[in-house]
């Protein structure tokens, strides 16, 4: 069987901040969503047919 | 047989359903020039997640744990279901946010809002009882904490989520139907209002502080009435008086007024 990409056998990795603790595996997605959210708000998007004239 | 003019059950619903939902709005082929904008990409994403995980599901549910857990197509399925499920919530967080700072429910789009909301809502139990169902020691993990959690909550009574049984009958069946059911409302009522519009700018130079909030009444889809396709018609405003004296001619430009 081919091995993971990351070596996922220990347990997580954690972020603490006073009561506050989370993975890191998912402040990396919930990081991630906030960029891909501000890019879909800035990021020029194509213009494409049938769509009413501006 | 009878000759009087009294309507069938099924004309009514036909009658209904068409003028509730004309085809020219259930398949529309244009859309406003407002929707070019990514941000209006993350809902059809969600969509298409889905199909995505309902699809793998249900080969996983044909072919039963031994064949996820014990063959590599098993795995590979196992993977799909997982990582479709991973870009679902992705996809509606973002569409999730994009609405909620967008004003969503604005125009009488109150029901597209809450079908959404209740939506993302019920997918957060369809992804737990999916967890708890894999058959193995990551799912009697998870079963264990939510039990804590759950009865710390004071509904321990009513789910018991280390029930193989239950859970995935919950996972296969009752919660992918509400999920379903919920998108199908929500898509309907997208086609049925429209897209929502984005605010309207001030036009004359007015101070934002004194017209920050949106007036509904003001909005072309309010103007156009409650399911009217609410697409807006750039029509110019008349420029409102300057509330703190007058603008300043040297950075902001004049309206045209009609």
């Amino acid at each position: 069987m081919i091995a993971a990409i990351f070596n996922l056998n220990h347990p997580a990795h954690t972020v603490h901040w006073h009561f506050f603790t989370m993975s890191v595996s998912n402040v990396v997605v919930i990081l991630l969503m906030l960029v891909v959210f501000a890019v879909a708000i800035v990021a020029p998007f194509p213009r494409g047919r049938g769509r009413e004239p501006r | 047989m009878s000759t009087t003019t009294k309507r069938s059950w099924t004309g009514t619903v036909r009658e209904r359903a068409v003028g509730a939902l004309p085809p020219e709005k259930l398949l529309p082929d244009k859309q406003p020039a407002y929707m070019a904008s990514w941000i209006y990409v993350f809902g059809v994403l969600s969509l298409a997640s889905f199909v995505v995980i309902i699809a793998s599901g249900s080969i996983l549910t044909l072919k039963g744990p031994g064949w996820w857990h014990f063959t590599g197509t098993g795995h590979f399925f196992n993977s799909i279901h997982l990582w479709s499920v991973e870009l679902f919530f992705f996809f509606m967080v973002i569409h999730l946010w994009g609405k909620y700072w967008m004003a969503a429910w604005r125009g009488g789009r109150a029901q597209v809002w809450m079908t959404g909301a209740v939506a993302f809502i019920v997918a957060v139990p369809c992804a737990l009882t999916g967890y708890v169902s894999q058959q193995n020691f990551d799912a009697q993990w998870i079963a264990t904490q939510a039990k804590d959690g759950l009865n710390a909550a004071g509904v321990g009574a009513f789910f018991n989520v280390t029930n193989f049984g239950q859970m995935y009958s919950y996972h296969v069946l009752l919660l992918p139907l509400a999920v379903a059911t919920l998108v199908a409302a929500h898509i309907l009522l997208v086609r049925k209002h429209g897209i929502v519009p984005p605010f309207q700018l001030s036009d004359a130079g007015e101070p934002r502080a004194t017209n920050a909030m949106p007036v509904p009444d003001s909005e072309p889809a309010r103007a156009a009435g409650p399911g009217s396709g609410d697409r807006p018609t750039p029509v110019p405003k008349p420029a409102p008086a300057p509330a703190h004296g007058p603008a300043e001619p040297a950075t902001i430009p004049a309206e045209p007024v009609p």
